[in-house]
Protein backbone atom coordinates (compact mmCIF):
# COMPACT_ATOMS: atom_id res chain seq x y z
CA UNK A 1 0.00 0.00 0.00
CA UNK A 2 2.76 2.49 -0.78
CA UNK A 3 0.16 3.81 -3.25
CA UNK A 4 -1.27 5.87 -0.35
CA UNK A 5 2.09 7.64 0.08
CA UNK A 6 2.31 8.06 -3.68
CA UNK A 7 -1.20 9.57 -3.85
CA UNK A 8 -0.16 12.10 -1.17
CA UNK A 9 3.00 12.87 -3.16
CA UNK A 10 0.82 13.50 -6.22
CA UNK A 11 -1.40 16.05 -4.43
CA UNK A 12 1.68 17.71 -2.92
CA UNK A 13 3.19 18.14 -6.39
CA UNK A 14 -0.08 19.41 -7.91
CA UNK A 15 -0.68 21.82 -4.99
CA UNK A 16 2.81 23.21 -5.38
CA UNK A 17 2.39 23.94 -9.09
CA UNK A 18 -1.11 25.42 -8.63
CA UNK A 19 -0.08 27.41 -5.55
CA UNK A 20 -2.73 25.73 -3.38
CA UNK A 21 -5.62 23.34 -3.67
CA UNK A 22 -8.63 23.75 -5.94
CA UNK A 23 -11.19 21.37 -7.44
CA UNK A 24 -9.79 19.54 -10.47
CA UNK A 25 -11.64 18.01 -13.39
CA UNK A 26 -8.96 15.57 -14.54
CA UNK A 27 -5.48 14.45 -13.46
CA UNK A 28 -3.28 12.87 -16.16
CA UNK A 29 -0.46 10.59 -15.05
CA UNK A 30 1.95 8.08 -16.63
CA UNK A 31 2.94 4.77 -15.05
CA UNK A 32 5.58 2.37 -16.38
CA UNK A 33 4.93 -1.40 -16.18
CA UNK A 34 8.06 -1.98 -14.04
CA UNK A 35 7.34 0.81 -11.55
CA UNK A 36 5.92 -1.60 -8.96
CA UNK A 37 2.74 0.51 -8.72
CA UNK A 38 -0.73 -0.98 -8.87
CA UNK A 39 -2.88 1.40 -10.99
CA UNK A 40 -6.11 0.16 -9.33
CA UNK A 41 -4.73 0.67 -5.85
CA UNK A 42 -3.39 4.11 -6.77
CA UNK A 43 -6.78 5.11 -8.19
CA UNK A 44 -8.50 4.01 -4.97
CA UNK A 45 -6.05 5.96 -2.78
CA UNK A 46 -5.90 9.05 -4.99
CA UNK A 47 -9.70 9.43 -5.08
CA UNK A 48 -9.79 9.60 -1.27
CA UNK A 49 -6.70 11.76 -0.83
CA UNK A 50 -7.79 14.28 -3.50
CA UNK A 51 -11.21 14.67 -1.89
CA UNK A 52 -9.78 15.03 1.64
CA UNK A 53 -7.23 17.62 0.57
CA UNK A 54 -9.62 19.90 -1.32
CA UNK A 55 -8.97 18.83 -4.92
CA UNK A 56 -12.55 17.64 -5.47
CA UNK A 57 -13.25 14.39 -7.28
CA UNK A 58 -11.11 14.50 -10.43
CA UNK A 59 -10.99 11.77 -13.05
CA UNK A 60 -7.62 10.02 -12.88
CA UNK A 61 -6.45 9.24 -16.41
CA UNK A 62 -3.57 6.76 -16.35
CA UNK A 63 -1.34 6.29 -19.39
CA UNK A 64 0.43 2.95 -19.06
CA UNK A 65 3.65 2.93 -21.07
CA UNK A 66 5.67 -0.01 -22.38
CA UNK A 67 9.07 -0.84 -20.93
CA UNK A 68 12.16 -0.71 -23.12
CA UNK A 69 14.57 -3.58 -22.54
CA UNK A 70 17.72 -4.92 -24.10
CA UNK A 71 18.32 -8.69 -24.13
CA UNK A 72 21.66 -9.63 -22.56
CA UNK A 73 21.75 -12.94 -24.45
CA UNK A 74 21.09 -11.79 -28.03
CA UNK A 75 21.30 -7.98 -27.80
CA UNK A 76 17.83 -7.42 -29.27
CA UNK A 77 16.10 -4.28 -27.99
CA UNK A 78 12.41 -4.84 -27.31
CA UNK A 79 9.32 -3.45 -25.59
CA UNK A 80 7.22 -5.17 -22.92
CA UNK A 81 3.89 -4.43 -21.25
CA UNK A 82 4.60 -6.50 -18.17
CA UNK A 83 7.49 -7.99 -16.20
CA UNK A 84 7.36 -11.54 -17.50
CA UNK A 85 7.46 -10.75 -21.17
CA UNK A 86 10.81 -12.13 -22.29
CA UNK A 87 12.89 -11.42 -25.35
CA UNK A 88 10.75 -11.95 -28.49
CA UNK A 89 13.80 -13.21 -30.33
CA UNK A 90 15.34 -15.80 -27.94
CA UNK A 91 12.89 -15.97 -24.99
CA UNK A 92 15.46 -14.94 -22.36
CA UNK A 93 14.50 -12.90 -19.29
CA UNK A 94 18.05 -11.78 -18.83
CA UNK A 95 17.93 -8.12 -19.83
CA UNK A 96 18.92 -4.61 -18.97
CA UNK A 97 16.05 -2.25 -18.24
CA UNK A 98 16.27 0.95 -20.31
CA UNK A 99 12.91 2.38 -19.19
CA UNK A 100 9.64 1.26 -17.65
CA UNK A 101 9.91 2.45 -14.03
CA UNK A 102 8.59 5.95 -14.69
CA UNK A 103 5.78 7.51 -12.69
CA UNK A 104 4.93 11.14 -13.47
CA UNK A 105 2.13 13.61 -12.94
CA UNK A 106 1.76 14.99 -16.48
CA UNK A 107 -0.97 17.62 -16.24
CA UNK A 108 -4.22 18.61 -14.57
CA UNK A 109 -7.39 19.94 -16.15
CA UNK A 110 -9.43 22.58 -14.38
CA UNK A 111 -13.00 23.47 -15.32
CA UNK A 112 -13.41 27.23 -15.43
CA UNK A 113 -16.91 28.71 -15.36
CA UNK A 114 -17.82 32.26 -16.42
CA UNK A 115 -19.96 32.99 -13.39
CA UNK B 1 -24.79 26.29 -20.02
CA UNK B 2 -21.88 24.15 -21.07
CA UNK B 3 -20.83 26.90 -23.44
CA UNK B 4 -19.86 29.04 -20.46
CA UNK B 5 -17.16 26.69 -19.18
CA UNK B 6 -13.68 26.13 -20.46
CA UNK B 7 -11.07 23.59 -19.51
CA UNK B 8 -7.70 24.95 -18.50
CA UNK B 9 -4.85 22.47 -18.83
CA UNK B 10 -1.93 23.01 -16.45
CA UNK B 11 1.33 21.28 -17.30
CA UNK B 12 2.91 19.50 -14.31
CA UNK B 13 5.46 17.09 -15.90
CA UNK B 14 6.94 16.03 -12.57
CA UNK B 15 8.22 12.57 -11.63
CA UNK B 16 6.46 11.64 -8.38
CA UNK B 17 9.67 10.27 -6.85
CA UNK B 18 11.54 13.57 -7.38
CA UNK B 19 11.41 14.62 -3.73
CA UNK B 20 12.53 11.20 -2.49
CA UNK B 21 15.33 11.12 -5.04
CA UNK B 22 16.57 14.58 -3.97
CA UNK B 23 16.79 13.41 -0.35
CA UNK B 24 18.47 10.18 -1.49
CA UNK B 25 21.11 12.18 -3.39
CA UNK B 26 21.68 14.36 -0.34
CA UNK B 27 22.04 11.28 1.92
CA UNK B 28 24.47 9.73 -0.54
CA UNK B 29 26.59 12.89 -0.65
CA UNK B 30 26.63 13.22 3.16
CA UNK B 31 27.57 9.56 3.71
CA UNK B 32 30.16 9.28 0.96
CA UNK B 33 31.73 12.53 2.26
CA UNK B 34 32.29 10.71 5.55
CA UNK B 35 33.47 7.52 3.82
CA UNK B 36 30.50 5.55 5.13
CA UNK B 37 29.33 2.64 2.97
CA UNK B 38 25.56 2.19 3.20
CA UNK B 39 23.28 -0.85 2.85
CA UNK B 40 19.50 -0.94 2.39
CA UNK B 41 18.35 -4.29 3.74
CA UNK B 42 14.93 -5.47 2.51
CA UNK B 43 12.99 -8.64 3.35
CA UNK B 44 9.61 -9.89 4.49
CA UNK B 45 8.86 -9.75 8.26
CA UNK B 46 10.63 -12.52 10.16
CA UNK B 47 13.27 -13.35 7.54
CA UNK B 48 16.01 -12.52 10.03
CA UNK B 49 17.13 -8.96 9.22
CA UNK B 50 17.70 -7.97 12.84
CA UNK B 51 19.41 -11.27 13.69
CA UNK B 52 21.70 -10.68 10.70
CA UNK B 53 22.50 -7.17 11.99
CA UNK B 54 23.23 -8.53 15.48
CA UNK B 55 25.61 -11.02 13.94
CA UNK B 56 27.23 -8.29 11.79
CA UNK B 57 27.53 -6.01 14.85
CA UNK B 58 29.57 -8.71 16.59
CA UNK B 59 31.84 -8.84 13.52
CA UNK B 60 32.20 -5.11 12.82
CA UNK B 61 31.71 -3.59 16.31
CA UNK B 62 32.05 0.19 16.33
CA UNK B 63 32.79 0.28 12.57
CA UNK B 64 29.06 -0.19 12.04
CA UNK B 65 25.91 1.84 12.76
CA UNK B 66 22.27 0.92 12.12
CA UNK B 67 19.04 2.69 11.21
CA UNK B 68 16.05 0.54 12.04
CA UNK B 69 12.73 0.98 10.25
CA UNK B 70 9.59 -0.43 11.81
CA UNK B 71 5.94 0.46 11.82
CA UNK B 72 5.96 0.51 15.61
CA UNK B 73 8.26 -0.04 18.64
CA UNK B 74 12.03 0.41 19.08
CA UNK B 75 12.59 -3.27 19.85
CA UNK B 76 14.96 -3.80 16.94
CA UNK B 77 17.18 -0.78 17.71
CA UNK B 78 17.40 -2.02 21.30
CA UNK B 79 18.50 -5.48 20.11
CA UNK B 80 21.21 -4.06 17.85
CA UNK B 81 22.49 -1.69 20.57
CA UNK B 82 22.84 -4.66 22.90
CA UNK B 83 24.93 -6.38 20.21
CA UNK B 84 27.34 -3.45 20.41
CA UNK B 85 26.64 -0.75 17.84
CA UNK B 86 24.96 2.61 17.49
CA UNK B 87 21.34 2.32 16.36
CA UNK B 88 18.58 4.82 15.57
CA UNK B 89 14.95 3.68 15.31
CA UNK B 90 12.53 5.15 12.78
CA UNK B 91 8.92 4.35 13.66
CA UNK B 92 6.96 4.90 10.45
CA UNK B 93 3.63 4.95 12.32
CA UNK B 94 1.83 2.85 9.71
CA UNK B 95 3.80 3.45 6.56
CA UNK B 96 4.96 0.26 4.81
CA UNK B 97 8.43 1.45 3.74
CA UNK B 98 11.23 3.86 4.57
CA UNK B 99 11.76 6.90 2.38
CA UNK B 100 14.90 8.96 1.91
CA UNK B 101 13.50 11.92 3.87
CA UNK B 102 12.96 9.76 6.98
CA UNK B 103 16.52 8.43 6.65
CA UNK B 104 17.79 12.01 6.25
CA UNK B 105 16.13 12.99 9.57
CA UNK B 106 17.57 9.89 11.26
CA UNK B 107 21.08 10.78 10.05
CA UNK B 108 20.67 14.16 11.78
CA UNK B 109 20.28 12.35 15.12
CA UNK B 110 23.24 10.02 14.73
CA UNK B 111 26.90 10.43 15.54
CA UNK B 112 28.61 10.01 12.17
CA UNK B 113 31.86 11.71 13.12
CA UNK B 114 33.85 8.74 14.42
CA UNK B 115 36.79 7.90 12.15
CA UNK B 116 36.12 4.23 12.81
CA UNK B 117 32.59 4.30 11.40
CA UNK B 118 32.66 2.76 7.91
CA UNK B 119 29.35 0.93 7.46
CA UNK B 120 25.73 2.07 7.86
CA UNK B 121 23.03 -0.59 7.63
CA UNK B 122 19.47 0.57 7.06
CA UNK B 123 16.96 -2.12 8.00
CA UNK B 124 13.84 -1.38 5.99
CA UNK B 125 10.27 -2.15 7.10
CA UNK B 126 9.55 -5.88 6.63
CA UNK B 127 7.88 -5.93 3.22
CA UNK B 128 8.92 -7.31 -0.20
CA UNK B 129 6.86 -4.86 -2.25
CA UNK B 130 6.72 -1.25 -1.11
CA UNK B 131 10.38 -0.55 -0.15
CA UNK B 132 11.69 -1.67 -3.54
CA UNK B 133 11.10 1.61 -5.41
CA UNK B 134 12.50 3.98 -2.78
CA UNK B 135 16.16 4.92 -3.14
CA UNK B 136 17.42 5.81 0.35
CA UNK B 137 20.89 6.91 -0.75
CA UNK B 138 22.44 3.48 -0.24
CA UNK B 139 25.46 2.01 -2.02
CA UNK B 140 24.02 -1.50 -1.97
CA UNK B 141 20.43 -2.78 -1.99
CA UNK B 142 20.29 -6.21 -0.37
CA UNK B 143 17.37 -8.65 -0.55
CA UNK B 144 17.12 -11.26 2.20
CA UNK B 145 14.95 -14.34 2.07
CA UNK B 146 14.83 -17.23 4.51
CA UNK B 147 14.17 -20.93 4.09
CA UNK B 148 10.78 -21.10 5.86
CA UNK B 149 9.35 -18.60 3.34
CA UNK B 150 9.67 -21.16 0.53
CA UNK B 151 11.83 -21.34 -2.59
CA UNK B 152 9.19 -19.86 -4.93
CA UNK B 153 9.31 -16.26 -3.75
CA UNK B 154 11.77 -14.64 -6.14
CA UNK B 155 9.56 -14.51 -9.23
CA UNK B 156 6.57 -13.35 -7.16
CA UNK B 157 8.35 -10.12 -6.23
CA UNK B 158 10.24 -9.10 -9.39
CA UNK B 159 10.23 -5.39 -8.56
CA UNK B 160 12.54 -6.05 -5.58
CA UNK B 161 14.62 -8.96 -6.81
CA UNK B 162 15.41 -7.29 -10.14
CA UNK B 163 16.82 -4.24 -8.33
CA UNK B 164 19.06 -5.77 -5.66
CA UNK B 165 22.83 -6.12 -5.91
CA UNK B 166 23.10 -8.86 -3.27
CA UNK B 167 20.77 -11.75 -2.40
CA UNK B 168 21.16 -13.36 1.02
CA UNK B 169 19.50 -16.71 1.72
CA UNK B 170 19.19 -16.97 5.50
CA UNK B 171 18.35 -19.72 8.03
CA UNK B 172 20.48 -22.31 6.17
CA UNK B 173 20.67 -24.23 9.47
CA UNK B 174 17.05 -25.30 8.77
CA UNK B 175 17.89 -26.93 5.41
CA UNK B 176 17.69 -30.54 6.74
CA UNK B 177 14.12 -29.89 7.93
CA UNK B 178 12.63 -27.89 5.07
CA UNK B 179 12.02 -28.56 1.37
CA UNK B 180 13.85 -25.59 -0.06
CA UNK B 181 15.70 -25.75 -3.36
CA UNK B 182 18.57 -23.29 -2.93
CA UNK B 183 19.66 -23.61 -6.57
CA UNK B 184 16.15 -22.83 -7.81
CA UNK B 185 16.11 -19.62 -5.79
CA UNK B 186 19.54 -18.57 -7.04
CA UNK B 187 18.72 -19.46 -10.67
CA UNK B 188 15.42 -17.55 -10.57
CA UNK B 189 17.09 -14.50 -9.05
CA UNK B 190 19.85 -14.58 -11.70
CA UNK B 191 17.22 -14.87 -14.45
CA UNK B 192 15.87 -11.46 -13.36
CA UNK B 193 19.17 -10.05 -12.33
CA UNK B 194 22.23 -11.68 -13.96
CA UNK B 195 24.83 -9.77 -11.93
CA UNK B 196 23.43 -10.43 -8.43
CA UNK B 197 25.88 -11.65 -5.75
CA UNK B 198 24.53 -14.49 -3.59
CA UNK B 199 25.40 -15.48 -0.01
CA UNK B 200 23.92 -18.47 1.83
CA UNK B 201 24.10 -17.91 5.56
CA UNK B 202 22.68 -18.67 8.96
CA UNK B 203 22.75 -15.44 10.96
CA UNK B 204 21.93 -17.57 14.02
CA UNK B 205 24.76 -20.10 13.82
CA UNK B 206 27.21 -17.81 11.99
CA UNK B 207 27.43 -20.06 8.91
CA UNK B 208 28.51 -17.98 5.88
CA UNK B 209 28.89 -14.79 7.93
CA UNK B 210 32.64 -14.55 7.45
CA UNK B 211 32.28 -14.64 3.66
CA UNK B 212 29.50 -12.05 3.70
CA UNK B 213 31.21 -9.67 6.14
CA UNK B 214 34.51 -10.12 4.26
CA UNK B 215 32.74 -9.14 1.04
CA UNK B 216 31.37 -5.98 2.70
CA UNK B 217 34.74 -5.13 4.18
CA UNK B 218 36.26 -5.28 0.68
CA UNK B 219 33.55 -2.93 -0.54
CA UNK B 220 34.23 -0.22 2.00
CA UNK B 221 37.97 -0.59 2.46
CA UNK B 222 38.39 -0.96 -1.10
Amino acid sequence: MHELSLARDMTRIIGKVLGGCRPLDTVNITIGPLSGISPESLRFCFTEVAKMEGFGEPKLVITETEAKLICLDCNVEYQAKEFYQGCPSCGSFSRRILSGREFTVDSVEIMEGTD
Amino acid sequence: MCDDTTIQIVDISTPVMNKNDRFAASNRELLSGKNIFTLNLISSPGAGKTTLLESMARFFGSKMAVIEGDVQTDRDAERVRKAGCQAWQIETGGSCHLDAEAVNHALGHMDLESDELALLCIENVGNLICPSGYDLGENLKIGLISLPEGDDKILKYPSLFSRISVLIINKMDLLPHIDFDVNRTIDECRSLNPEVMVFTISAKTGEGMEEFCGYLENQFSG
